[in-house]
């Protein structure tokens, strides 16, 4: 898939099967969304082969249309419309005469779906676009970054729905950046950066891959200064930015790679002579490990 | 269809719910109409709702009669929607002061003997005292005050034309009469002619017959007077011979007595004269009578004989009698005189303004302004409307979701588009009903015809809107991107003000613009009062800009749908 002269997919390939929940990952700009559109059939390939159903995306994109279900990453509704309006005018494009009140009752929000989309929460909103997408129970499901700002009540309003779509026999890929949602949702992940597929499977077999295999987090009173872990063989300082897991209440996370277990002493050692250190907490690496150790660290903005 | 109806039913809801959009595309214009219509009212020289007419100070100085005459005039023409209202003043200065003080923008005086010099046939002028900042209040008032007086003009023209051909229809009477005279005096003196023949005829009958009467008469008469007169001469002859013949006798007798005496007395004076008697002369000799006397007086006078018969004669000659003339036959050949042509004015004619579309000669300034900000908040409705719509619904992702569906790819745009223009048309519709309610405006001979334009910039507009969302990169580009482009279209193609009141080359430019042809056609519609006839081409060109505006936004569309947002 080209854009220009860029090439922004390349050799992807994948497959979700019906009741599989497969997500795809990877840092802005990596060509996630841009898979999606070519899936929504509203990007055409300029090479490779899609197909949905069956549906041939380059040659038959209506019939492809009739078996997907799109939720944008943006609130792709109507904000001063209610939400009942935007239901029903999504099921009205799909030709569907019932079900609207269904979708709206499977995201919370059949109580207030005759309010104004634009007096809706954040949550709210994504829950409503994520109802607009079920409408008709789309055998594909297509998912950019739904749950992006909600809080975790309509996090789990979401998860519940999609889970319960995927359990209809729904093939649903779910992109995302939250990493834990990824490893709790998804069947499969899909790893993509720079337009290429950089790793896939099992969350958990992508996270037992990984090496080193555990993580410290140590929580000091000022940031450490560059170095300080001098040589320690088999540590390793990650990005403080891209800390991940628990977080501390005050002061400075410091996230370290180790191999072995023994070696967080020697980690903690380091680190009070340099600084002050509050707590550090020991951790099984996760997904999200797994994402910046193929990834990198450098920002894609 | 089902697809296409859904979406213009949702841009339609979208609409009615967006209450600043409404305002924008309803309310807006009634106030900027408004604003427009009562401001630049002057421009047009009419009085909407009769609020905004100039106020003409008059000061009458003539007396009277010519000042309330242009008064009169003037009061008529702001009833009939002209801009001038007259206010009578007592003087000049005051007039002056008016002006001076940009109370007034001009001030007209009529000078003492105005009257009198134009009824002389002398030049007269009048005074206007103006303030030419005031520039379109000046040009207003002095064409104002030019045709009241070419109205006054006018009517004395008409006076004197009727006045004329009065004349000229009682010279014609009298022409007539004339020549109905003359016929009827040829006619009696043909009869006369006759009547005169036959009486000389007659006459010289009965004095013949006189003359012979009267000469048989007269010789008879004569004849006994002569025998009469003969008979008594000669007895007064006899009488008067014999009444001298004895004192004759006495008187011869007496003569020789005398001598006798005479004969004794002087031979007594010789006597006595003695010795002296010698001396004495002989005396003188008595004459002897002469003896015819003696016989005459002894013999009777011969008788006067008179001839026995006169003969008188008449023969009356009636030659010189003048001959009874015969009059040459009359030829009512009537003298050409020149009557004067039927009058038409000459000197001054007056104006008189006809519409060559048979409207009216003045216009409402809303027939002017109400097309023009309509179509001008049509487009840019349209802005809103399908450019920021379009834009707004990539930005929303409404537009790809739309996409998504199985739903003609067409149909997406299209139902905007077919959104838009029914909005655009109803748009219009409630403006002009409004500018028909509140400000009178006229919709034509034919009202629906209005509707021909109306459609076609509707089109124009949807499409020329679509043109716009595609051109411009962001929400942010479309309003200085597409209001420019709307205001100069609008500003060109004569929506703000009379195309006419452009130059030439910016006239021939507007004919880019659909809102020129929109114009043309309202104009023709409003004011011109023509038939749907006249709609025809501007529409025809609108449809033509829309069709063209559609298949570039069309080309273009393609290619912005497929950028990301």
């Amino acid at each position: 898939m080209d854009r220009g002269r860029r090439r922004v997919l390349d050799d992807v390939a994948f497959e979700v099967a019906p009741g599989e929940i497969v997500g795809l990952l990877g840092p802005n700009g990596a060509g996630k969304t841009t898979t999606l559109a070519v899936l929504s059939t509203l990007l055409r390939p300029s090479a490779g082969d899609v197909r949905i159903a069956g549906h041939d995306l380059r040659t038959d994109s209506e019939g492809v249309r009739r078996w997907i279900g799109r939720v944008p990453q943006e609130i792709a509704v109507y904000p001063t419309m209610t939400a009942r309006d935007n239901v029903r005018f999504f099921a009205r494009l799909l030709r569907l005469r019932t079900g609207s009140d269904d979708v709206l009752e499977r995201v919370g929000l059949l109580e207030r779906a005759d309010e104004r989309v634009s007096t809706y929460s954040g949550g709210m909103q994504r829950r409503l676009n994520l109802a607009c997408g079920l409408l008709g129970s789309p055998p594909v499901l297509l998912l950019d970054e739904p749950t992006v700002g909600v809080d975790p009540q309509s996090l789990e309003r979401i998860r519940l729905a999609i889970e319960s779509h995927v359990a209809d026999g729904a093939a649903v890929l779910y992109t995302t950046h939250q990493m834990d949602e990824a490893e709790q949702l998804c069947d499969r992940v899909v790893l993509i950066d720079r337009g290429r597929i950089i790793a896939a499977g099992t969350p958990e077999s992508l996270v037992a891959g990984l090496q080193p295999g555990l993580r410290i987090d140590v929580v000091t009173e000022h940031p450490l200064p560059a170095g300080w872990l001098g040589d320690l063989h088999g540590a390793r300082e990650l990005d403080a930015t891209e800390q991940h897991g628990e977080t501390a209440s005050s002061g400075h996370v410091v996230p370290v790679a180790i191999a072995a277990l023994d070696l967080a002493p020697s980690v903690l050692k380091y680190a009070t002579r340099r600084g002050t250190v509050i707590e550090f907490h020991i951790r099984r690496p996760r997904l999200y490990d797994v994402f910046l150790t193929l990834t990198g660290r450098a920002l894609r903005d | 269809m089902s697809s296409l109806a859904t979406i213009v039913a949702k841009d339609i809801r979208l609409l009615l719910r967006d209450r600043p959009a409404l305002i924008f595309i309803l309310v807006a214009p009634i106030i900027v109409i408004c604003v427009a219509g009562f401001s630049l009212a002057s421009l047009y020289g009419t009085t909407p709702a009769g609020g905004t007419a100039y106020v003409l100070p008059i000061v009458d100085e003539d007396g009277g009669e010519l000042a309330r005459r242009i008064e009169q005039q003037l009061v008529d023409g702001a009833a009939e929607g002209t801009s001038v209202r007259v206010q009578l003043l007592r003087s000049r200065a005051e007039a002056e002061r008016l002006v001076h003080d940009k109370r007034a923008g001009s001030a007209l005086v009529i000078p003492e003997g105005t009257r009198a010099a134009l009824a002389a046939g002398k030049p007269a002028r009048l005074l206007l005292y103006t303030d030419p900042v005031k520039y379109l209040e000046r040009l207003n008032v002095h064409l104002r005050v030019l045709e009241a007086m070419d109205a006054l003009a006018a009517e004395q023209q008409a006076r004197a034309v009727e006045e004329l051909n009065a004349q000229r229809r009682r010279l014609r009477a009298q022409l007539d009469e004339l020549a109905t005279s003359a016929a009827r005096l040829r006619t009696q003196i043909e009869s006369a002619e006759r009547e005169a023949q036959e009486l000389r005829e007659q006459t010289t009958r009965a004095v013949n017959a006189e003359a012979t009467r009267l000469q048989q008469a007269v010789t008879t008469q004569i004849d006994a007077e002569l025998n009469g007169l003969e008979t008594r001469v000669n007895r007064a002859i006899a009488a008067r011979v014999d009444a001298l013949r004895e004192p004759a006798a006495a008187w011869l007798d007496s003569l020789q007595q005398t001598r006798r005496d005479f004969d004794a007395w002087f031979a007594e004076l010789q006597r006595r004269a003695g010795r002296r008697a010698e001396d004495i002369p002989p005396p003188p000799v008595f004459p002897k009578p002469p003896p015819e006397l003696l016989e005459a007086l002894d013999e009777s006078p011969p008788p006067v004989e008179l001839p026995e018969r006169f003969e008188i004669h008449f023969e009356p000659s009636l030659a010189g009698l003048p001959p009874i003339p015969s009059p040459e036959p009359i030829e009512l050949m009537l003298p050409d005189v020149a009557l004067p042509a039927p009058a038409t004015p000459a000197a001054m004619p007056a104006i008189e303004e006809i519409s060559a579309g048979g409207g009216p000669v003045t216009m409402n300034t809303f027939d002017q302004n109400v097309p023009g900000f309509s179509v001008t908040f049509l487009l840019l409705g349209m802005l809103f409307g399908v450019s920021l719509g379009l834009l707004d619904e990539r930005d929303w992702g409404t537009l790809d979701r739309v996409r998504a569906l199985p739903v003609p790819a067409g149909n997406i745009l299209i139902g905007k588009l077919v959104s838009r223009f029914a909005v655009g048309v109803v748009q219009m519709i409630l403006l002009f009903a409004v500018g028909y309610a509140l400000f009178g405006i006229s919709l034509g001979p034919q009202p629906w015809a209005l509707f021909l334009p109306i459609a076609g910039i509707a089109f124009a507009g949807t499409a020329f809107g679509l043109i716009v969302a595609v051109l411009a990169r962001s929400r942010d580009a479309v309003l200085p991107l597409g209001s420019i482009a709307i205001v100069t279209m609008a500003a060109i193609g004569g929506c703000w003000w009379p195309i006419d009141l452009e130059p030439q080359w910016m006239q021939r430019v507007a004919l880019a613009f659909p809102t020129s042809w929109t114009m043309e056609a309202f104009n023709d519609l409003m004011i011109r009062r023509r038939g749907p006839e006249a709609a025809l081409v501007p529409t025809a060109v609108l449809l033509a800009f829309g069709a063209l505006y559609l298949a570039i936004g069309l080309v273009l569309f393609r290619r912005w749908i497929a950028r990301p947002a």
